[in-house]
Protein backbone atom coordinates (compact mmCIF):
# COMPACT_ATOMS: atom_id res chain seq x y z
CA UNK A 1 0.00 0.00 0.00
CA UNK A 2 1.29 3.30 -0.54
CA UNK A 3 2.66 5.70 2.41
CA UNK A 4 3.10 9.41 2.57
CA UNK A 5 5.02 11.52 4.90
CA UNK A 6 2.57 14.40 6.25
CA UNK A 7 5.09 17.33 4.21
CA UNK A 8 4.24 15.05 1.38
CA UNK A 9 0.46 14.88 2.01
CA UNK A 10 0.18 18.79 2.85
CA UNK A 11 1.45 19.74 -1.06
CA UNK A 12 -0.71 17.16 -2.34
CA UNK A 13 -3.23 18.72 -0.26
CA UNK A 14 -2.41 22.01 -2.04
CA UNK A 15 -2.33 21.26 -5.57
CA UNK A 16 -5.78 19.44 -5.17
CA UNK A 17 -7.14 22.36 -3.91
CA UNK A 18 -5.25 24.28 -6.68
CA UNK A 19 -6.72 22.12 -8.93
CA UNK A 20 -10.39 22.48 -7.52
CA UNK A 21 -10.39 25.56 -7.36
CA UNK A 22 -10.95 25.63 -11.54
CA UNK A 23 -14.16 24.23 -10.63
CA UNK A 24 -17.58 25.65 -10.46
CA UNK A 25 -17.84 23.93 -7.03
CA UNK A 26 -14.80 25.34 -4.87
CA UNK A 27 -17.13 26.55 -3.02
CA UNK A 28 -16.75 23.08 -1.57
CA UNK A 29 -12.99 23.65 -1.02
CA UNK A 30 -12.05 24.64 2.79
CA UNK A 31 -8.02 24.81 2.90
CA UNK A 32 -8.20 24.40 6.55
CA UNK A 33 -10.56 21.35 7.55
CA UNK A 34 -9.45 18.77 5.38
CA UNK A 35 -8.05 15.82 7.00
CA UNK A 36 -5.86 12.63 5.15
CA UNK A 37 -8.14 10.35 3.69
CA UNK A 38 -8.20 6.98 5.61
CA UNK A 39 -8.20 3.71 4.17
CA UNK A 40 -11.63 3.14 5.14
CA UNK A 41 -12.64 -1.11 6.30
CA UNK A 42 -15.91 -2.10 4.34
CA UNK A 43 -19.29 -0.49 6.09
CA UNK A 44 -21.02 -3.87 6.33
CA UNK A 45 -23.50 -1.38 8.52
CA UNK A 46 -24.74 0.10 5.76
CA UNK A 47 -26.48 -1.98 3.08
CA UNK A 48 -26.68 -2.16 -0.37
CA UNK A 49 -29.95 -1.30 -0.78
CA UNK A 50 -30.23 1.76 0.88
CA UNK A 51 -27.36 2.62 -0.96
CA UNK A 52 -29.12 1.57 -4.14
CA UNK A 53 -32.02 3.97 -2.76
CA UNK A 54 -30.08 7.01 -1.87
CA UNK A 55 -28.85 7.65 -5.08
CA UNK A 56 -32.09 6.51 -7.33
CA UNK A 57 -33.65 8.96 -5.27
CA UNK A 58 -30.59 11.44 -6.06
CA UNK A 59 -30.32 10.23 -10.15
CA UNK A 60 -34.60 11.37 -9.96
CA UNK A 61 -34.95 14.31 -8.41
CA UNK A 62 -31.37 15.98 -8.53
CA UNK A 63 -32.33 17.77 -11.63
CA UNK A 64 -29.87 20.80 -13.38
CA UNK A 65 -26.27 21.60 -13.14
CA UNK A 66 -23.13 19.71 -11.61
CA UNK A 67 -23.55 21.93 -8.96
CA UNK A 68 -26.88 21.61 -7.64
CA UNK A 69 -26.45 17.77 -8.05
CA UNK A 70 -23.50 17.87 -5.70
CA UNK A 71 -25.21 19.64 -3.39
CA UNK A 72 -28.29 17.20 -3.00
CA UNK A 73 -25.34 14.61 -2.60
CA UNK A 74 -24.00 16.36 -0.03
CA UNK A 75 -27.30 16.81 1.93
CA UNK A 76 -28.19 13.18 1.40
CA UNK A 77 -24.59 11.56 2.34
CA UNK A 78 -22.56 13.88 4.65
CA UNK A 79 -25.88 15.59 6.66
CA UNK A 80 -28.59 13.35 6.39
CA UNK A 81 -27.06 9.85 6.45
CA UNK A 82 -23.58 10.43 7.66
CA UNK A 83 -21.96 7.80 5.86
CA UNK A 84 -19.26 10.31 4.68
CA UNK A 85 -17.32 13.00 5.92
CA UNK A 86 -17.19 16.50 4.42
CA UNK A 87 -13.42 16.00 3.39
CA UNK A 88 -14.35 12.42 2.25
CA UNK A 89 -16.91 14.09 0.17
CA UNK A 90 -14.72 16.70 -1.32
CA UNK A 91 -12.24 14.09 -2.40
CA UNK A 92 -14.60 11.89 -4.08
CA UNK A 93 -15.67 14.63 -5.88
CA UNK A 94 -11.93 15.36 -7.16
CA UNK A 95 -11.86 12.11 -7.92
CA UNK A 96 -15.40 12.05 -9.96
CA UNK A 97 -13.85 14.94 -12.08
CA UNK A 98 -10.26 13.90 -12.77
CA UNK A 99 -11.45 10.44 -14.11
CA UNK A 100 -12.98 9.76 -17.73
CA UNK A 101 -16.81 9.41 -17.82
CA UNK A 102 -19.77 11.52 -16.36
CA UNK A 103 -18.07 13.33 -12.88
CA UNK A 104 -21.23 13.08 -10.87
CA UNK A 105 -21.37 9.09 -11.76
CA UNK A 106 -17.63 8.80 -11.33
CA UNK A 107 -18.27 10.90 -7.74
CA UNK A 108 -21.04 8.03 -6.90
CA UNK A 109 -18.47 5.22 -8.06
CA UNK A 110 -16.33 6.66 -5.64
CA UNK A 111 -18.48 7.05 -2.68
CA UNK A 112 -20.22 3.10 -3.30
CA UNK A 113 -16.76 2.35 -3.55
CA UNK A 114 -15.30 3.89 -0.52
CA UNK A 115 -18.35 2.70 1.43
CA UNK A 116 -18.71 -1.11 0.39
CA UNK A 117 -15.82 -1.70 -2.21
CA UNK A 118 -16.90 -3.08 -5.73
CA UNK A 119 -20.63 -4.36 -4.80
CA UNK A 120 -21.51 -0.34 -3.18
CA UNK A 121 -19.80 0.81 -6.77
CA UNK A 122 -22.43 -1.24 -8.65
CA UNK A 123 -25.07 -0.33 -6.30
CA UNK A 124 -24.81 3.65 -6.56
CA UNK A 125 -23.80 3.33 -10.52
CA UNK A 126 -27.60 1.32 -10.92
CA UNK A 127 -29.42 3.77 -8.69
CA UNK A 128 -28.04 6.93 -10.07
CA UNK A 129 -28.88 6.28 -13.73
CA UNK A 130 -31.72 4.07 -13.01
CA UNK A 131 -34.36 6.55 -14.05
CA UNK A 132 -33.12 8.46 -16.43
CA UNK A 133 -31.90 5.48 -18.30
CA UNK A 134 -35.90 3.97 -18.16
CA UNK A 135 -37.23 7.62 -19.41
CA UNK A 136 -34.63 7.52 -22.53
CA UNK A 137 -36.04 4.10 -23.36
CA UNK A 138 -39.52 4.96 -23.33
CA UNK A 139 -38.63 8.05 -24.82
CA UNK A 140 -37.02 6.33 -27.71
CA UNK A 141 -39.73 3.83 -28.06
CA UNK A 142 -41.90 6.46 -28.33
CA UNK A 143 -39.64 8.25 -30.34
CA UNK A 144 -39.08 5.24 -33.29
CA UNK A 145 -43.04 4.90 -33.39
CA UNK A 146 -43.91 8.81 -33.89
CA UNK A 147 -40.71 10.49 -35.73
CA UNK A 148 -42.36 11.21 -38.68
CA UNK A 149 -45.59 13.13 -36.62
CA UNK A 150 -45.81 16.85 -38.17
CA UNK A 151 -46.22 17.95 -34.25
CA UNK A 152 -43.10 15.86 -32.78
CA UNK A 153 -41.00 17.16 -35.65
CA UNK A 154 -42.09 20.81 -34.55
CA UNK A 155 -41.48 20.02 -30.76
CA UNK A 156 -38.36 18.56 -31.61
CA UNK A 157 -37.21 21.37 -34.01
CA UNK A 158 -37.96 24.05 -30.98
CA UNK A 159 -35.61 21.65 -28.57
CA UNK A 160 -33.06 21.31 -31.37
CA UNK A 161 -32.21 24.79 -31.69
CA UNK A 162 -32.64 24.93 -27.97
CA UNK A 163 -29.96 22.21 -27.39
CA UNK A 164 -27.36 24.16 -29.90
CA UNK A 165 -27.71 27.47 -27.81
CA UNK A 166 -27.20 24.71 -24.37
CA UNK A 167 -24.15 23.53 -25.96
CA UNK A 168 -22.59 26.95 -27.03
CA UNK A 169 -23.30 27.75 -23.36
CA UNK A 170 -21.29 24.87 -22.13
CA UNK A 171 -18.20 26.07 -24.38
CA UNK A 172 -18.33 29.45 -23.40
CA UNK A 173 -18.36 28.40 -19.64
CA UNK A 174 -16.02 25.46 -19.98
CA UNK A 175 -13.43 28.22 -21.64
CA UNK A 176 -13.54 30.55 -19.57
CA UNK A 177 -12.36 28.12 -16.74
CA UNK A 178 -9.30 26.49 -18.96
CA UNK A 179 -8.91 28.80 -21.85
CA UNK A 180 -6.32 30.68 -19.62
CA UNK A 181 -3.43 31.27 -21.86
CA UNK A 182 -2.63 31.98 -25.20
CA UNK A 183 -0.65 28.25 -25.16
CA UNK A 184 -4.47 26.78 -23.71
CA UNK A 185 -6.07 28.58 -26.34
CA UNK A 186 -3.91 27.39 -29.25
CA UNK A 187 -4.92 23.86 -27.65
CA UNK A 188 -8.29 24.82 -28.71
CA UNK A 189 -8.12 26.23 -32.02
CA UNK A 190 -5.86 23.79 -32.99
CA UNK A 191 -8.71 21.03 -31.96
CA UNK A 192 -11.24 23.12 -33.47
CA UNK A 193 -9.70 23.12 -37.10
CA UNK A 194 -8.65 19.69 -37.11
CA UNK A 195 -12.13 18.30 -36.27
CA UNK A 196 -13.95 21.14 -38.44
CA UNK A 197 -12.16 21.48 -41.23
CA UNK A 198 -9.54 18.09 -41.40
CA UNK A 199 -12.37 16.05 -40.13
CA UNK A 200 -9.69 14.20 -37.83
CA UNK A 201 -10.41 11.43 -35.36
CA UNK A 202 -11.08 13.45 -32.43
CA UNK A 203 -10.28 10.32 -29.66
CA UNK A 204 -6.68 10.68 -31.82
CA UNK A 205 -7.15 14.29 -31.50
CA UNK A 206 -7.83 14.30 -27.45
CA UNK A 207 -5.14 10.97 -26.78
CA UNK A 208 -2.32 13.67 -28.85
CA UNK A 209 -3.43 16.82 -26.93
CA UNK A 210 -2.95 14.91 -23.52
CA UNK A 211 0.56 13.93 -24.96
CA UNK A 212 1.27 17.48 -26.09
CA UNK A 213 0.00 18.93 -22.76
CA UNK A 214 2.12 16.86 -21.11
CA UNK A 215 5.55 18.14 -23.10
CA UNK A 216 4.17 21.65 -23.12
CA UNK A 217 3.25 22.09 -19.36
CA UNK A 218 5.73 19.53 -17.65
CA UNK A 219 7.11 22.24 -16.15
CA UNK A 220 4.44 25.13 -15.04
CA UNK A 221 3.21 24.65 -11.15
CA UNK A 222 -0.59 23.85 -11.57
CA UNK B 1 -21.64 -7.40 -35.32
CA UNK B 2 -23.24 -3.80 -35.38
CA UNK B 3 -23.87 -4.59 -31.58
CA UNK B 4 -20.41 -5.13 -30.78
CA UNK B 5 -18.33 -1.91 -32.57
CA UNK B 6 -21.22 -0.09 -30.80
CA UNK B 7 -20.17 -1.37 -27.76
CA UNK B 8 -16.85 -1.16 -28.60
CA UNK B 9 -16.84 2.91 -29.43
CA UNK B 10 -19.23 3.47 -26.57
CA UNK B 11 -16.39 1.69 -23.98
CA UNK B 12 -13.60 3.50 -25.95
CA UNK B 13 -15.28 7.02 -25.48
CA UNK B 14 -16.16 7.23 -22.15
CA UNK B 15 -12.91 5.60 -21.22
CA UNK B 16 -11.28 8.60 -23.08
CA UNK B 17 -13.15 11.40 -22.10
CA UNK B 18 -12.40 13.63 -19.43
CA UNK B 19 -14.50 16.88 -18.57
CA UNK B 20 -18.01 15.58 -18.47
CA UNK B 21 -20.63 14.39 -20.56
CA UNK B 22 -20.66 17.04 -23.34
CA UNK B 23 -16.60 15.95 -23.65
CA UNK B 24 -18.11 12.93 -25.16
CA UNK B 25 -20.60 14.55 -27.72
CA UNK B 26 -17.53 15.09 -30.32
CA UNK B 27 -16.55 11.68 -29.88
CA UNK B 28 -19.62 10.27 -30.13
CA UNK B 29 -21.06 12.55 -33.29
CA UNK B 30 -17.83 11.45 -35.17
CA UNK B 31 -18.12 7.56 -34.52
CA UNK B 32 -22.07 7.57 -34.67
CA UNK B 33 -22.87 9.84 -37.18
CA UNK B 34 -19.69 10.20 -39.08
CA UNK B 35 -18.36 6.85 -39.46
CA UNK B 36 -21.29 4.48 -38.89
CA UNK B 37 -23.81 6.82 -40.42
CA UNK B 38 -26.11 4.90 -37.35
CA UNK B 39 -27.50 8.20 -36.92
CA UNK B 40 -28.83 11.31 -39.13
CA UNK B 41 -27.29 14.73 -37.26
CA UNK B 42 -31.06 15.26 -36.98
CA UNK B 43 -30.94 12.17 -34.61
CA UNK B 44 -28.02 12.65 -32.82
CA UNK B 45 -29.31 16.31 -31.87
CA UNK B 46 -32.93 14.90 -30.94
CA UNK B 47 -30.37 12.15 -28.58
CA UNK B 48 -28.85 15.03 -27.05
CA UNK B 49 -31.96 16.88 -25.96
CA UNK B 50 -33.32 13.38 -24.63
CA UNK B 51 -29.89 13.02 -22.21
CA UNK B 52 -31.21 17.01 -21.27
CA UNK B 53 -34.23 16.67 -20.09
CA UNK B 54 -34.20 13.31 -18.78
CA UNK B 55 -32.94 13.33 -15.26
CA UNK B 56 -29.43 12.00 -14.23
CA UNK B 57 -26.40 12.53 -16.34
CA UNK B 58 -26.09 13.51 -20.13
CA UNK B 59 -24.50 9.77 -20.68
CA UNK B 60 -28.32 8.49 -20.17
CA UNK B 61 -28.57 9.58 -23.78
CA UNK B 62 -26.35 6.29 -24.76
CA UNK B 63 -29.49 4.39 -23.65
CA UNK B 64 -31.59 6.28 -25.96
CA UNK B 65 -28.77 5.51 -28.74
CA UNK B 66 -28.72 1.50 -27.94
CA UNK B 67 -32.38 1.28 -28.33
CA UNK B 68 -32.64 3.13 -31.63
CA UNK B 69 -30.13 0.65 -32.76
CA UNK B 70 -30.98 -2.51 -31.19
CA UNK B 71 -34.31 -2.13 -29.58
CA UNK B 72 -34.08 -3.36 -25.34
CA UNK B 73 -30.85 -5.20 -25.83
CA UNK B 74 -28.96 -1.64 -27.63
CA UNK B 75 -30.16 0.16 -24.98
CA UNK B 76 -29.12 -2.82 -21.76
CA UNK B 77 -25.76 -3.49 -23.57
CA UNK B 78 -25.11 0.48 -23.99
CA UNK B 79 -25.46 1.35 -20.57
CA UNK B 80 -23.06 -0.85 -19.56
CA UNK B 81 -20.55 -0.62 -21.93
CA UNK B 82 -20.80 3.33 -20.91
CA UNK B 83 -20.48 2.79 -16.95
CA UNK B 84 -18.23 0.15 -17.58
CA UNK B 85 -14.82 2.17 -17.98
CA UNK B 86 -15.74 4.57 -15.33
CA UNK B 87 -16.19 1.86 -12.89
CA UNK B 88 -13.26 0.22 -13.47
CA UNK B 89 -11.23 3.43 -13.50
CA UNK B 90 -12.41 5.27 -10.50
CA UNK B 91 -12.29 2.20 -8.12
CA UNK B 92 -8.21 1.65 -9.05
CA UNK B 93 -8.20 5.91 -8.67
CA UNK B 94 -9.75 5.83 -5.02
CA UNK B 95 -7.18 3.11 -4.40
CA UNK B 96 -4.24 4.84 -5.57
CA UNK B 97 -5.35 8.47 -5.19
CA UNK B 98 -2.52 9.99 -3.50
CA UNK B 99 -0.10 8.56 -6.44
CA UNK B 100 -1.97 9.54 -8.90
CA UNK B 101 -3.00 12.98 -7.64
CA UNK B 102 0.73 13.89 -7.51
CA UNK B 103 1.60 12.66 -10.94
CA UNK B 104 2.64 15.53 -13.71
CA UNK B 105 1.74 13.33 -16.24
CA UNK B 106 -1.34 13.67 -15.81
CA UNK B 107 -1.88 16.77 -14.33
CA UNK B 108 -0.29 18.09 -17.19
CA UNK B 109 -1.88 16.34 -19.73
CA UNK B 110 -5.04 17.45 -18.45
CA UNK B 111 -4.24 21.13 -18.77
CA UNK B 112 -3.92 20.01 -23.03
CA UNK B 113 -6.72 17.63 -23.12
CA UNK B 114 -9.21 20.72 -21.55
CA UNK B 115 -8.98 23.28 -23.70
CA UNK B 116 -8.63 20.59 -26.52
CA UNK B 117 -12.54 19.23 -25.87
CA UNK B 118 -13.58 22.87 -25.72
CA UNK B 119 -11.95 22.87 -29.80
CA UNK B 120 -13.77 20.01 -30.23
CA UNK B 121 -17.04 20.74 -28.86
CA UNK B 122 -17.31 23.80 -30.86
CA UNK B 123 -16.98 21.78 -34.35
CA UNK B 124 -19.82 19.52 -33.10
CA UNK B 125 -21.70 22.88 -32.10
CA UNK B 126 -21.16 23.95 -35.65
CA UNK B 127 -22.29 20.74 -37.28
CA UNK B 128 -25.15 20.55 -35.15
CA UNK B 129 -25.80 24.03 -35.92
CA UNK B 130 -26.15 23.80 -39.83
CA UNK B 131 -28.31 21.07 -39.14
CA UNK B 132 -31.20 22.39 -36.63
CA UNK B 133 -30.46 26.46 -37.03
CA UNK B 134 -32.63 26.23 -40.41
CA UNK B 135 -34.70 29.79 -39.81
CA UNK B 136 -34.96 33.01 -38.15
CA UNK B 137 -36.89 31.05 -35.08
CA UNK B 138 -34.86 28.85 -34.87
CA UNK B 139 -31.91 31.11 -34.66
CA UNK B 140 -33.68 33.00 -32.22
CA UNK B 141 -34.15 30.15 -30.11
CA UNK B 142 -30.63 29.34 -29.81
CA UNK B 143 -29.78 33.19 -29.09
CA UNK B 144 -32.69 32.74 -26.06
CA UNK B 145 -31.43 29.43 -24.96
CA UNK B 146 -27.35 30.50 -25.20
CA UNK B 147 -28.46 33.87 -23.44
CA UNK B 148 -30.58 32.14 -20.76
CA UNK B 149 -28.48 29.27 -19.42
CA UNK B 150 -25.30 31.75 -19.65
CA UNK B 151 -26.38 34.25 -17.57
CA UNK B 152 -29.40 32.82 -15.33
CA UNK B 153 -29.46 29.79 -12.74
CA UNK B 154 -32.42 28.35 -14.47
CA UNK B 155 -32.08 24.90 -15.47
CA UNK B 156 -31.63 23.85 -18.65
CA UNK B 157 -34.07 21.09 -18.99
CA UNK B 158 -36.75 24.02 -18.45
CA UNK B 159 -35.42 26.13 -21.33
CA UNK B 160 -35.22 22.82 -23.97
CA UNK B 161 -38.95 21.71 -22.33
CA UNK B 162 -40.36 25.87 -23.50
CA UNK B 163 -38.34 25.57 -26.50
CA UNK B 164 -40.15 22.36 -27.90
CA UNK B 165 -43.55 24.19 -26.53
CA UNK B 166 -42.53 27.01 -28.69
CA UNK B 167 -41.55 24.84 -31.25
CA UNK B 168 -45.17 23.56 -31.08
CA UNK B 169 -46.65 26.59 -31.28
CA UNK B 170 -44.50 28.03 -33.93
CA UNK B 171 -43.64 25.77 -36.59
Amino acid sequence: MLSFSSSQYYVLKYHTLKWFYHYPWAEYAEYDTLSPMTEQEDRRDISLRDMFLVFLKIGTFALGGVYSMLSFFEKELVERKKWLTHDEFIESVAIGQMTPGAPVVNTGICIGYRLRKIKGALATTIGQIFTGTVLAIILAAFYIRTKDNPLLRAVLKGVGAAVVGLLLSVIFKMAKQSVRDYRTGLFAVVAFVSLALFRLNPIGLIIASGLIGFVVFRRDNL
Amino acid sequence: MILLKFCGVLFMVNALTIGGGFAMLPLLHKEFVERYHWLTNQEFIDAFAVGQITPGPLTVMNAFIGFKLHGLSGAILAVVSSYLPGIIIVTLTAKYYYAYRESTIVTSAFKGIKPAVIGLLAAVAVSLGTTSLVDAGTLVIALASFTIITFTKIDPTFIILGAGLIGAVLF
